[in-house]
């Protein structure tokens, strides 16, 4: 690679958000605690102009840079703009919260900007190394912004959790993405694929690397039987952090398993199929079952989001277009309801008090009408109740499962019917426990007066988003379209 | 058996034994001179796979400075470290057992004839004269530009995330610039106040009165 | 190329040895005569006070991390020097930008106080 070969346009949102970054990085060194609100802003506008960046270089098809380790294809712009804008609601959602708790300094704003900058690079990566690097570049940020609260016990013991575990996934990432290069030659996603295309790779070593691969894969993304982190982290997390990583690294994480096990082992999906079949029914199983015990609104949501992630990976078992389409289309849901979601805990939430109890929500209705419908319309999205957008991302992967008509289990094809009775049953188990959340605001009599007091642009920022929810739902045509639409530019390529 | 080989063997003997030790010797600091030898050890597997700068880096970073880091942090933590490790002999069994399972079924798969790994030819050795060093740099700073531009990205994060967990001002330090010091003039410290002279009033004391 | 580090080994070997060596001499030959009272850790003279642990300042961590973050851009120093001709000004210029967003971080720990001691 010499400087005629070097063409930063495919990365220039990445190139400026670094420059963008380094720049707040050293200014808010100069800025006394009082004026922190300067760093605040310079976020969102940075957030902002990224966002711009991607939208004025977008291009309808893929286009590689850095030697073919940098891809630049519809699906990943499109996940791009989405993490921009659900990294700039984390950050207004959570400007209070973490005012009153000592945590609004300029590093909070900064490692959040790091992880999104690694969510970029995996988002766009079609080479193992920089795949894994911006894992790492990721989940380096959120430990730290997990343990940012220093007195904090509780966050201090889920830093350390997630950090031993991520390692470990890591390891077994590693392990599985040395033994692909073993059997191909190569760590690039296109020449992997075209490697096991051609049939002369070794294919035990292969399979047995892409065993550790969708282990890797589900430990990030919090599927059972890697889920056990999951509870804990969401839990011991101080709130904004949890919708840090609750939020925008679901978006990353889903092109991370689209970039692997898709574009690079796309030709293996009758190997990894039965094993997503498996990971999927086993976390819609015990993430929903699980989440009926939570006394712990945070526990609840993050047994909640185990489901969800089953749920998602029935849209890639599926392994089509239409498919990955739905997938990619849950995905993005599933974050802006999570956003929705926590950010009303983060309204309730004051100093001084926490809402993270069941309990906490009791009454809302009496104390504030508006908050409670904006949680009603979370809560009915999650379970899947018309007209919200859950329905129709969930109706989307099961029926993508449906047009399957069987998967291949490794011992012989199963009807795929089973899978989705089975989805469509644990999602009737998990409206139990939302409605639940639905009875306590509605039905029983408030426990506090405590008033609500929420930033001005939180409040319509926080309404949009949930008011999002339902046109979604009343309207999903443009945005499963643009899914489609992204999926087939981006596959067709590699 | 040749040569190679038996250094090998022998290597490898060291490093699994070392590594066991490092998971179960009592005390911390003997656990991270064993990982020590742990890596020095694999050091030397890197040399028989002939990439003498990965070998020379393992040590340099992880021996000179990594290990550095870990007797700081042991040295940190007061923790009892007898009381944390209570149950681990109980436990060790059925930890044993899943890890002999897991091995047992990587030997199994990586040992069949399907897996052909017999059929991987030994890489072919390398002329005296052969340095990775460079092979390397000629890949690090022109193929891999943005790994290797990401990897001070990543350095970079280290700093900030080290600074932002572990940095507090401290309350009771006694700490003084010695430039600020330097700095101050007298002006600073001795401000001289212009007053209008007034004069106390001697108070006349009756009983005060010079005797007669 | 392994024949050349084949001094190498020796010298590891024999190294050892005289490390060892000693070791096993003094256990081997010199009289060993231990008892409970011998074998009991004293403080000069008195039963110890304390545990030997104590708790170091968590800013050595800090020293120590910091330095081994240089330590690794430094690692990736040496091939860059090494392979610098063929490599040209492009080489230069991927080295310069690693270099500068690691003076960014130089900048942001020497502005936070980091590396003060008080």
């Amino acid at each position: 690679m010499n400087w005629a070969d070097l063409n930063l346009m495919p990365a220039l949102p990445e190139i400026f958000l670094l420059a963008a970054l380094s720049f707040i990085l050293v200014l808010d060194l100069f800025i006394p605690d009082e004026k922190r609100d300067v760093t605040y802003g310079l976020s969102l506008l940075t957030l902002a102009a990224c966002a711009a960046l991607q939208l004025a270089t977008f291009e309808p098809f893929a286009t590689t840079t850095f030697s073919g380790m940098f891809v630049d294809d519809p699906m990943a712009d499109i996940i791009k703009v989405a993490m921009y804008g659900v990294t700039a609601a984390v950050l207004v959602y959570t400007r209070q919260y973490v005012a009153d708790r000592g945590m609004f300094r300029g590093e909070y704003y900064t490692l959040s900007l790091f992880a999104l900058l690694g969510m970029n690079v995996m988002v766009s990566s079609s080479h193992f190394l920089t795949l894994y690097i911006g894992l790492e570049l990721l989940s380096l940020a959120l430990y730290a912004l997990i343990a940012l609260r220093r007195d904090s016990a509780a966050g201090t013991e889920a830093a350390m959790k997630y950090f031993v575990l991520g390692a470990l996934a890591s390891g077994m990432l590693l392990y599985g993405m040395s033994m692909v290069y073993g059997a191909t030659g190569s760590l690039a996603i296109s020449e992997i694929a075209a490697a096991i295309a051609s049939g002369h790779s070794n294919a035990v070593l292969l399979v047995f690397g892409l065993v550790f691969l969708v282990a890797g894969l589900a430990f990030k993304l919090g599927a059972v039987p890697f889920h056990m982190w999951v509870p804990d982290v969401y839990q011991g997390s101080p709130t904004a952090v949890t919708l840090m990583l609750g939020a925008a690294p679901k978006l990353a994480a889903f092109v991370f398993i689209i970039r692997i096990l898709v574009q690079g082992m796309g030709e293996l999906s009758g190997d990894w199929q039965g094993m997503l079949v498996l990971i999927a029914a086993l976390s819609m199983m015990i993430g929903n079952v699980a989440a009926i015990a939570q006394t712990n609104i945070k526990r609840m949501l993050a047994y909640s989001t185990i489901s969800h992630m089953g749920f998602l990976l029935l849209g890639l078992l599926a392994a089509n277009e239409q498919g990955y389409a739905s997938a990619m289309f849950y995905a993005m849901v599933y974050v802006l309801t999570t956003l929705a979601g926590f950010g009303v805990l983060l309204a309730l939430s004051h100093a001084g008090f926490e809402c993270e109890k069941l309990e906490d929500l009791k009454g809302l209705n009496q104390r504030n009408s508006w908050y409670a419908f904006l949680m009603l319309l979370v809560m009915f999205s999650m379970a899947g109740i018309p007209p919200l957008a859950g329905f129709y991302a969930k109706f989307a992967v099961i029926k993508s499962v449906v047009d399957l008509g069987a998967v291949n289990m490794g011992f012989g094809m199963v009807s795929a019917l089973y899978l989705a009775v089975f989805a469509v049953m644990m999602s009737l188990v998990g409206a139990f426990y939302y409605l639940r959340v639905v009875k306590n605001m509605y039905f029983d009599d408030k426990q506090s007066d405590a008033p609500i007091v929420v930033r001005g642009e939180m409040k319509v920022l926080l309404s949009v988003n949930a008011l999002a929810l339902l046109v979604l739902g009343v309207l999903p045509q443009g945005l499963i379209e643009l899914c489609i639409e992204a999926m087939r530019q981006s596959l067709a390529v590699l | 058996m040749s040569f190679p080989l038996i250094v090998f063997y022998v290597l490898s003997a060291i490093l699994l034994f070392s590594a066991f030790k490092v998971v179960t010797a009592k005390n911390p600091v003997h656990a991270a001179l064993w990982l020590v030898l742990a890596f020095f050890t694999s050091s030397g597997h890197w040399l028989l796979l002939q990439a003498e700068f990965l070998a020379i880096a393992l040590v340099l970073v992880y021996v000179g400075a990594v290990m550095v880091l870990f007797l700081f942090v042991v040295m940190m933590l007061d923790i009892n470290i007898e009381k944390m490790r209570a149950g681990f002999w109980q436990h060790f069994p059925l930890a044993a057992t899943v890890g002999l399972i897991m091995v047992a079924e990587m030997v199994l798969i990586l040992a069949s004839p399907q897996a052909h790994l017999a059929g991987y030819e030994a890489a072919a050795p390398l002329a005296a004269d052969a340095s990775n060093v460079k092979v390397l740099g000629l890949q690090i700073y022109t193929t891999y530009l943005m790994p290797f531009e990401l990897a001070a990205v990543l350095l970079l994060l280290a700093i900030v995330a080290a600074i932002a967990l572990t940095q507090r001002e401290r309350k009771d330090g006694k700490y003084v610039d010695p430039a600020m010091q330097v700095e101050v003039k007298a002006a600073d410290r001795l401000s001289i106040v212009k007053m209008a002279a007034v004069r106390d009033e001697p108070v006349i004391n009756e009983t005060n009165e010079p005797q007669a | 190329m392994l024949q050349n580090y084949f001094p190498i080994l020796l010298f590891v070997i024999v190294g050892l040895m005289v490390g060892v060596g000693p070791i096993v001499l003094g256990k081997l030959v010199s009289p060993n005569r231990p008892d409970p009272e011998k074998l009991s850790p004293y403080e000069c003279g008195f039963e110890a006070f304390e545990d030997t642990r104590m708790r170091f300042d968590v800013r050595y961590y800090l020293v120590a991390i910091l330095f081994i973050l240089f330590d690794l851009e430094i690692a990736f120093l040496f091939p860059w020097a090494v392979v610098l001709k063929e490599i040209g000004m492009f080489g230069f210029g991927a080295m310069l930008v690693f270099l500068a967003i690691l003076t960014i971080g130089f900048i942001y720990e020497w502005k936070k106080g980091a590396l003060e001691w008080e």
